[in-house]
């Protein structure tokens, strides 16, 4: 099996910030 | 004639008559185009890669160059003299504005495109002759594309306050297939190839065609203000 | 009640779902990440797909509410539609970027570079510019009749010709085969992944869900809140 673990977590860690980013931001946005 | 087409060739006359008083315009864009064709000249390493191969995408890239800044300066003339404003006073059909619209386009750019294939052809050394009659066929389908999604996307860029920045972004997507198809149709028309090498080609750009003017004709009227 | 305390309610509700939503989604990472055996030939970088294609999925979606909803404002020229637009182009943009950077995070091991062309990926690049070319026109318009109706127009243009655009890159893709590194058109998926893969696919869609239905209440609060203003500004 070829050792390319590193980019699944760069990707799943990419996806946590952006999806999880923007839910966070819009979530506070909504409580002012 | 039915009233609609008479409106539409009466505001493409007026149109192209604003155009052609000053000539500025039209000028200056085929300088603009055979200078790119000419840059383009400059554009590979000729040791390594022949004008030939990279020729259809030269001339269509050009084109596609041509095409917005012909749309381009139709801002500038609607700025100046507010023509919109006034067609709506009159009582023209909202498909005449359109189609008047779409055909001072389509004479501009495809007046533009007319001087510059020869130029192309002279510039890359392509025999553009044995294919001309499909290949001024393969220019109209396209440009009939470009100019009926261009002449729709114009009138709500004109509004804006970096339209002649909003149109291209807005519009450079939905050119993918008309200049795929163009460029795959061209570059197999002066590679010879048969011809049905080049018919999924020509049916998506057809396609396209019917699509997209269909689309505006039915939806223009909801860029003009009530 | 006021519109305004309806409204603020349903941002207080759906803000609530979202979180949980949330919660999903990292249960989607958990079961994709401990709980499923990777792929023999591809190697841990396979599992990318449990969220690449799922966040495919909903970019589309979101594009196609954007549509539909677009044709619905021109024919209805009811507000809500043009909101739920609105919404819909930003939640789908997020998300259309995810596609866009685990693409080619997934495709540098297993096709050898980060951008081969591909032709979902392709058509999901220029799908990107138009959501953004959305956006951009909605900012640029300042009057709410004449931006509702532009990005109308733009997102019927859009929906009608993304198909146009898909079927000239597959056409084009096909003429020109790509070297692949790894084949990965193998044998079908195996029943855990399988599973997770779906599971994957029902969080993301719900994640979605809450995310819009949020977007779409802060929406309509923000335009209860200026109707009220504009009120008070009359009487005054």
């Amino acid at each position: 099996m070829p050792e390319n673990g590193g980019y699944m977590i760069a990707a799943y860690l990419a996806v946590a910030v952006l999806y999880g980013g923007y839910a966070l931001w819009l979530w506070k946005r909504g409580r002012p | 004639m039915p009233s609609a087409v008479r409106g539409a060739l009466i505001i493409a006359s007026k149109d192209l008559l604003l155009e052609f008083r000053s000539r500025t315009a039209f000028l200056s864009s085929l300088a603009f185009t055979a200078l790119v064709l000419a840059i383009f000249n400059f554009a590979r390493d000729p040791t390594v890669t022949s004008a030939a191969d990279l020729a259809p995408g030269i001339l269509w890239i050009t084109f596609c160059f041509a095409g917005l800044l012909g749309l381009n300066r139709a801002f500038a003339l609607e700025r100046e003299n507010r023509t919109l404003e006034g067609l709506l006073l009159s009582p023209v059909s909202r498909s005449s504005i359109y189609l008047g619209k779409a055909f001072a386009n389509l004479v501009f750019v495809g007046l533009v495109e007319a001087v510059a294939l020869p130029l192309f052809a002279l510039f890359f050394a392509v025999p553009v002759t044995p294919v001309l009659g499909p290949l001024l066929g393969v220019m109209a389908l396209a440009t009939v594309g470009f100019v009926a999604v261009g002449t729709l996307l114009s009138a709500i860029a004109v509004s804006t306050r970096f339209a002649e920045l909003m149109l291209p972004v807005l519009m450079l997507p939905f050119l993918v297939p008309p200049i795929t198809s163009a460029v795959q149709v061209t570059s197999r028309l002066f590679a010879g190839r048969p011809f049905s090498e080049l018919a999924p080609w020509l049916k998506l750009l057809g396609g396209y065609d019917i699509v997209v003017v269909v689309t505006a004709l039915l939806i223009f009227e909801f860029t003009l203000d009530e | 009640m006021t519109a305004i305390d309806v409204a603020q309610r349903s941002v207080r509700r759906s803000g609530a779902f979202a979180l949980g939503s949330l919660a999903l989604m990292a249960a989607v990472y958990v079961r994709a990440l401990a709980f499923t055996p990777p792929e023999a030939t591809q190697g841990q970088a396979q599992k990318i797909f449990y969220i690449h294609a799922p966040s495919a999925w909903v970019a589309f979606l979101a594009f196609g509410i954007v549509g539909i909803c677009s044709i619905l404002y021109l024919a209805l020229k009811e507000p809500r539609l043009d909101r739920l637009a609105a919404s819909a182009a930003e939640v789908g943009v997020v998300f259309t970027t995810g596609v866009l950077i685990t693409g080619p995070i997934w495709a540098r091991p297993i096709w050898g570079w980060w951008w081969t062309w591909d032709a979902r990926l392709t058509s999901t690049l220029f799908l990107w510019f138009i959501y953004f070319g959305y956006l951009v026109l909605r900012g640029a318009v300042q009057e709410p009749g004449q931006r509702a109706r532009f990005a109308a127009v733009l997102g019927i243009l859009g929906a009608l010709l993304v198909p146009f655009i898909h079927v000239t890159v597959y056409l084009f893709r096909t003429l020109h085969p790509m070297p692949v590194v790894l084949n990965v058109n193998g044998p079908q998926l195996p029943p855990a992944m399988l599973t997770t893969l779906l599971f994957s696919f029902s969080a993301f869609t719900l994640f979605f869900a809450t995310l819009l239905w949020q977007r779409y209440a802060q929406a309509t609060l923000t335009e209860a809140r200026a109707a009220a203003q504009a009120e008070a500004d009359d009487r005054a």
